[in-house]
């Protein structure tokens, strides 16, 4: 009787421990009721259709806590730095590229509190100290069907083997660094990415400039649209989302999944802005399922929640990147060798656009 | 009597002249205080803040600019960038000369017509222009299908420095045109004549009397043009291939990318002088026509 009741007492309290932790743990997309009333956040990002649907993506937050949300943009780290060197900082969440989180993370980007945003549904290896995902997609290889009929490349090695596969090819040069470009770029030069050296980006390099004189770097996703609708490249490294767009419009191209570079937005709170906790509990509303739902139906961009599960038509579907098959085929760069040699490898990277 | 008559009204007006002068030169401050004000906040400061900053960043010193000038990069491309502007200048002279001058020789609707030509590209926003030429000049475009037409074989235009260069050139062709046909309008076409009757052939006519009379459009124009295509972007962006990249887009990737805000005001400090010192250096030429000129 008496550890019976022993028993009972020690499962009323775990039941009370649980019961408290699951209050003040957050969970994905919610948010409670009237918590932001009379608060203001500025949310930044790259403009256009993907900030119109982020906003679409917040609404429920906005309407529930009572928040007051501005947009705006477009995201420019060399803004942020001079908000943040003057002390004045009125950009609460911004959408960086990928690197910027890892480069400048404790200067520019504070390291997040994760006791307050639900990262239990995003996909493994996308969060770091400063950052969480802000949708995913992807470059991934699209060859022109009619110039490779019986033979079509099949990975990233096909795309710089210019002998077994003669044509033109066009390269993201866009202007941010492409980790993973590289990599595999130096992978099809015979070298290995594990204890990646300096040195290797020389290699990569000089295996990109093989492709020859006519090789494009094309500068904006609607410039490398343009390529594939017009047929100007034979093969070329495309962000899933523009390569879809240019199926939809008729471009005889298709994708070559093998080792499709995984690539993300990153959100990210900037040092110094006046209320961390309503920044974060905005990231903590975004990374939720029908937030990511409605992102994904409104820009096509792949959700960043396991679960989620986007109306959308056959061509956006076919070029979703979360699919467990796809997944299985994405390739991640080593963010932290580029990360360390970020000034060495964008010099060199950049020597390359500029012809030398 | 009559000679008299005109210095005394010279004198007068001399007179007259001089002491509005002297009621200028007291006014003049202020009637350029708001345009000096303007100069001093929006260029000035920013130009003293940036040069300081290519001093001062990381540390005190020359390292920025150490930097520029120890990599090879930096060195084409600022070579390059100087190439592609004069042969900018030199393609809209070539297209903007004889444009000026019928503007000058045709009637009023004709000279507005061919004003309105000019100008209406302006007012079109230079990405959409960039993007139509994308789309004339690539392998499949427009102009290349012509040639494929006619069975000539098809020239490689989009990122090409070619390319570049006509997409820039029409960009920046009112620029040269304008200053040309200000100062054409002014030129007397009798002096033409006269030449003619007194035996000249109509070249010789152009060459020694036309020509010197308009250099100060054609000085005014190349400089306008010139500088303007030194700090041109977009258009080398989306025509041109890595082998067009000008100065504008490293400093760019250094200022916006890279937060190296040191470096990309060391190249911007360096591009601004050599740009004075390239013009020093074409100022005597440009001089030359003022003493030619005194037949006006």
């Amino acid at each position: 009787m008496k550890t019976k009741i022993g028993q009972v007492a020690a499962l009323g309290l775990l039941m009370i421990t649980t019961a408290a932790l699951a209050q003040s743990k957050p969970v994905a997309g919610e948010v409670a009721e009237g918590s932001l009333k009379g608060k203001t956040l500025t949310f930044v990002s790259y403009g256009g259709i993907y900030q119109d649907g982020q906003i679409a993506a917040l609404k429920e937050f906005v309407d529930k806590s009572g928040v007051t949300l501005l947009s705006d943009g477009p995201t420019e780290i060399s803004k942020l730095k001079a908000q943040v060197e003057s002390g004045n900082v009125t950009w609460d969440v911004v959408d960086t590229g990928d690197f910027p989180p890892y480069v400048y993370c404790g200067k520019l980007f504070q390291k997040l509190d994760f006791s307050k945003i639900d990262t239990s549904n995003i996909p493994e290896g996308q969060i770091s100290e400063c950052s969480v995902p802000a949708m995913n997609y992807g470059v991934v290889l699209m060859y022109n069907t009619e110039k490779y009929k019986d033979n079509p490349p099949k990975s990233w090695r096909d795309f710089f083997d210019i002998e077994k596969f003669p044509g033109s090819r066009a390269l993201d040069g866009s202007g941010d660094l492409s980790g993973g470009m590289i990599e595999q770029a130096l992978l099809a030069a015979g070298g290995s990415v594990e204890n990646m050296t300096v040195a290797d980006i020389d290699k990569a390099i000089e295996k990109v400039k093989s492709l020859g004189p006519d090789t494009i770097f094309w500068k904006t996703g609607a410039d490398s649209q343009q390529l594939a609708e017009s047929g100007e490249a034979d093969m070329i490294a495309m962000w899933t989302g523009r390569a879809m767009t240019a199926v939809k419009n008729g471009a005889k191209y298709t994708p070559a999944w093998q080792d499709w570079l995984v690539v993300m937005d990153q959100m990210t709170v900037p040092m110094g802005v006046k209320d961390p906790d309503a920044a974060h509990a905005l990231i903590n509303a975004y990374v939720g399922k029908s937030a990511q739902e409605t992102l994904a139906k409104t820009t096509s961009y792949t959700p960043i929640h396991k679960d989620a599960k986007p109306e959308v038509d056959e061509v956006t579907a076919a070029f979703m990147t979360n699919t467990p098959d796809k997944l299985k085929l994405g390739y991640q760069q080593n963010i932290k060798f580029w990360v360390e040699n970020f000034e060495v490898a964008n010099e060199k990277w950049n020597a390359l656009m500029a012809g030398n | 009597m009559a000679t008299r008559a005109i210095d005394s009204r010279n004198t007068v007006s001399a007179v007259a002249a001089d002491d509005r002068r002297r009621w200028f030169r007291g006014q003049a401050f202020w009637l350029v205080a708001p345009a000096l004000l303007l100069l001093v906040i929006c260029l000035g400061l920013p130009l003293a803040i940036v040069t300081l900053r290519s001093f001062s960043e990381p540390q005190w010193g020359w390292q920025n600019y150490a930097w520029f000038f120890g990599t090879p990069v930096n060195l084409t491309v600022l070579q390059r960038t100087f190439a592609i502007s004069a042969w900018v200048t030199l393609v809209c002279l070539i297209a903007g000369y004889p444009y000026a001058y019928v503007m000058t020789a045709v009637g009023p609707k004709m000279r507005l017509v061919l004003i309105l030509c000019v100008l209406v590209p302006f007012w079109v926003s230079g990405v959409v222009r960039t993007l139509a030429w994308v789309i004339l000049l690539q392998d499949s475009g427009v102009i290349n299908s012509v040639i494929r037409a006619v069975g000539l074989s098809p020239v490689k235009l989009i990122r090409t420095q070619t390319g570049v260069v006509i997409g820039m050139a029409q960009v920046l062709l009112p620029f040269m045109i304008l200053p040309l046909y200000s100062v054409m309008k002014t030129i007397d076409l009798r002096l033409m004549q006269a030449a003619r009757s007194l035996g000249a052939s109509p070249a010789r006519a152009f060459a020694q009397v036309y020509l010197p009379l308009s250099l100060p459009g054609v000085y005014a124009g190349a400089i306008i043009v010139f500088i303007l295509a030194l700090g041109f972007y977009i258009t080398p962006a989306l025509l041109g291939g890595p082998r067009s990249t000008m100065l504008s887009t490293l400093i760019q990737n250094q200022v916006l990318s890279l937060l190296n805000w040191g470096r990309g005001g060391a190249m911007g400090v360096v591009l601004l002088i050599a740009t004075f010192v390239l013009l020093a250096l074409a100022a005597p030429l440009s001089r030359q026509p003022h003493k030619t000129g005194s037949t006006r």
